[in-house]
């Protein structure tokens, strides 16, 4: 078989696809533990009841999630069947309403709103309890998300979506859990300047 | 890393792709049309993807096997459009045989079949 | 004409169609972003966006059963295998796209419950088709695998095109079954979802329209078999070789373990080497001929298709591959940017270069000529590429002002989107959009009557 023949770039093909292939494959398997809740990237879904902060690591040289003691959400504390439904929920309430197509989820999705990964975490949540009269972060997220036009956060709004309270409950109790999520230090920086106030 | 800095590495790496794919176009045309300002604009391009190269392995904070990459990827940026050209013509000057009579024989019936 | 071409025809026209619907709902897509109360409370930005981007999917998908379909006869010598059901599917595809997009419109979403996944709206981004659509795909993709197989096994013969083309359509029906569980775990799902997206648009998208390339460079240059089944083989390596492992440049920050930072940077940073021999080889095929040729349309569009591919998803894919600089571009407008120009250059370019090729044949044309195809082309180009650049400004300034500085909170989000170059880019991106819409028009307009048009002298004359 020459360069010429086309049989010999066809068995190059064949060889080069199948390596990768099962590179791939065996990359795969080893991911899947690690992203699985409870391994060693993904926490479990009983997180919600605990603090979750996003902290520089100086050994892996980028922001980290650091989980804490006890914060139950919504004042309640939940078994692992319970905290699974929840969240559950929660992403069903993300796909039916279609929010990644807005929104971007780990910075995937649409552009249109703001990234997501560290919604639980931000700054503006303690302003918005004020304006909504929630006596908590959760429940301010919980008003917003109930009636977005009504806490218009600027001049492009979110729309009505008539979530529901328990869908609302649900989806903020996805997005603490999200924020618990090792995601290799994205996004970057994030709150610096708040931290430095 | 400085974020300006990784920002502005991006640029710098689109440049360095793109004057590849200059440097590929002009050595093509080279070829065919056998002009010296083809030829020496072929040269400059592949000049100036060098020197984005430098430029990335000099003044980004990339680390060093990043560094590598992008000197062994603009060595085989160098070697692909005159391999690519040589096989081409290899092939082609091939192709003036049985197989391409049997292929346009083909195309004839194709034609005609429409 | 054998049935199969018939068939492709109508593949052709509804492709077209649907790039129509892309156009129009990606130009006001665009414009919510200029004035953000635009259909507030009517049409939510995301419904316009599913709109946009599933008629992209569809549109392409559509032009590359047409090619296939129009190919096919002539290269195994018969008709096309199970052909009677593939017309009927046909029109049951179309009116499945028309109902999932009145109902996407009209009903928007459902509840928070599998009824709203199985009749309204999966909410996972380009797949978002309800689950009955989702079907009904899969039926039609089955039926499309058997018409190319089953030909095959009917002439009892089958050329190397055919038989990459037949092996490529398994990985690439089988992907499309992560369209759909609902997976709770958001890095599970994105984890999988990237299976789909990454290993259809840059591994088993990039070899089936390799497979159509080869068979229309056949018909529009008369290049010999051998050249471009090792050519194929060729591509097929590099692309795979390259891209398999370069899905990890989707698996920086998902979740994900951190050595795919460096697996997925390096295999994605390789794949523009491929891409260059592929521009290579393009100008060697367009010298050969002197850019003589009877379709020059063809010709031109399968030029841009090279060049588009090279610098769309090769150089502006380079710019944001390599994890330290996708840390801050990642999700925003640069890396729509890319998607834009990569998505242009990689496929639509090549769909309407057969679409041409296939005019010839169809209109019985000497030669193809005219002034349309021209400005359609330029006005096209210039504007997909207008609005790359546009956006190539917005997405460095968001990286840099809401990733970089802001720390991407929800603040910083609205700085960036507030910021003059942001805003300025958006708006450039608007104005292009509608020179690429205008580019369309004109395109419709050559389609509609290329070889039906009476020429200046023969009106004179015939005026007389």
């Amino acid at each position: 078989m020459g360069f010429d023949d086309p049989a010999f770039w066809r068995a190059g093909a064949i060889s080069t696809i199948t390596v990768m292939s099962i590179v791939l494959i065996m990359l795969t398997i080893d991911s899947l533990a690690a992203i699985s809740p409870g391994g060693s990237h993904v926490p479990p879904y009983t997180v919600i009841n605990q603090h979750i902060d996003y902290k520089f690591d100086s050994n892996r040289g980028f922001d980290v999630p650091v989980i804490g003691g006890p914060e139950p959400l919504f004042g309640t504390t939940l078994d692992e069947p319970a905290a699974a439904v929840l969240i559950d929920r929660g992403k069903m309430v993300i796909q039916s309403r279609a929010c990644i197509d807005c929104h971007t989820f780990f910075g995937n999705g649409a552009y249109y709103a703001p990234d997501l990964t560290k919604a639980w975490l931000d700054p503006d949540w303690e302003g918005w309890q004020a304006v909504t009269g929630a006596d908590t972060r959760e429940g301010a997220m919980v008003k917003f998300l109930m009636d977005p036009e009504q806490y218009r956060t600027w001049t492009r709004a979110m729309p009505n979506l008539r979530i529901t309270e328990a869908e609302a409950q649900s989806v903020v109790a996805y997005l603490k859990w999200m924020a618990a999520v090792d995601t290799n230090g994205f996004p970057p920086n994030f709150n610096q300047i708040e931290k430095q106030r | 890393m400085n974020a300006l800095a990784a920002l502005e590495t991006g640029l710098l790496l689109g440049l360095y792709a793109l004057l590849a794919g200059i440097w590929g176009v002009l050595f093509a045309l080279a070829q065919l049309r056998e002009m010296s300002i083809f030829r020496q604009s072929a040269t400059v391009a592949y000049g100036l993807h060098a020197v984005a190269a430098l430029a990335i392995v000099l003044s980004t904070p990339l680390g060093l096997g990043w560094k590598c990459l992008i000197v062994g990827s603009s060595l085989a940026f160098l070697a692909l459009p005159p391999m690519t050209w040589r096989f081409l013509q290899h092939t082609h000057r091939d192709g003036v045989s049985q197989h391409d009579r049997k292929s346009s024989q083909h195309t004839a019936r194709v034609v005609a079949g429409l | 004409m054998y049935r199969s071409q018939t068939l492709a025809l109508k593949y052709f026209a509804a492709a077209i169609t649907f790039f129509g619907v892309m156009t129009l709902t990606g130009l006001l897509s665009s414009y919510y972003y200029i004035n953000p109360d635009f259909l507030f409370g009517i049409l939510p930005f995301n419904i316009m966006k599913i709109l946009h981007i599933n008629t992209l999917v569809i549109w392409l998908l559509m032009g590359f059963m047409g090619s296939i379909y129009w190919f096919l006869p002539g290269e195994l010598g018969r008709e096309t295998a199970g052909i009677r059901a593939a017309e009927m599917l046909f029109y049951v595809f179309c009116a499945a796209v028309a109902v999932v997009a009145v109902v996407f419109v009209f009903v928007q979403y459902g509840g928070s419950n599998a009824v709203a996944l199985w009749l309204i709206n999966q909410g996972r981004k380009y797949v978002e088709a309800p689950r009955w659509a989702a079907l009904g795909i899969v039926v039609i993709m089955v039926v499309f695998a058997y018409n190319v197989i089953g030909t095959a096994i009917a002439a009892r013969k089958t050329t190397g095109i055919i038989t990459v083309l037949m092996i490529d359509l398994v990985p690439l029906m089988l992907l499309y079954l992560i369209a759909f569980p609902a997976i709770t775990n958001m890095s599970a799902d994105l984890f999988w979802w990237w299976w789909l997206v990454h290993l259809w648009v840059e591994a088993t998208w990039e070899v089936l329209i390799g497979c159509i390339m080869a068979l229309a460079l056949m018909q529009l240059l008369g290049t010999s078999r051998r050249i471009v089944e090792a050519w194929l083989y060729i591509e097929v390596a590099l692309v795979l070789g390259t891209g398999i492992l370069g899905l990890g440049h989707h698996y920086f920050w998902i979740g994900t373990p951190g050595y795919w930072l460096t697996i997925g940077g390096f295999f994605s940073a390789l794949e523009p080497l491929p891409l260059l021999g592929m521009v290579v080889h393009a100008v060697y095929d367009a010298g050969a001929q002197h850019m003589k040729t009877t379709n020059r349309p063809a010709l031109y569009w399968m030029m841009a298709e090279a060049f588009g591919n090279f610098i769309g998803a090769g150089v502006w894919g380079f710019m944001i591959t390599l994890p330290q600089v996708n840390l801050y571009a990642h999700g925003t407008q640069w890396t729509v940017s890319h998607g834009h120009f990569a998505f242009w250059g990689a496929y639509a370019c090549g769909i309407i270069s057969v679409l041409y090729l296939v005019l010839q044949r169809v209109r019985d044309l000497a030669v193809v000529e005219g002034q349309l195809w021209k400005w359609s082309f330029a006005a096209l180009n210039l504007g997909l590429v207008g609005m790359t650049g546009a956006l190539l400004v917005s997405g460095f300034v968001q990286a840099f002002v809401e990733r970089a500085i802001g720390g991407s909170t929800l603040s910083a989000f609205i700085s960036a989107q507030e910021n003059a170059w942001f805003v300025d880019g958006m708006v450039t991106r608007f104005l292009l959009a509608i020179v690429f819409t205008a580019g369309y028009v004109v395109l419709v307009w050559d389609v509609l009557t290329l070889g039906r048009r009476v020429p200046a002298a023969a009106v004179a004359s015939a005026a007389e």
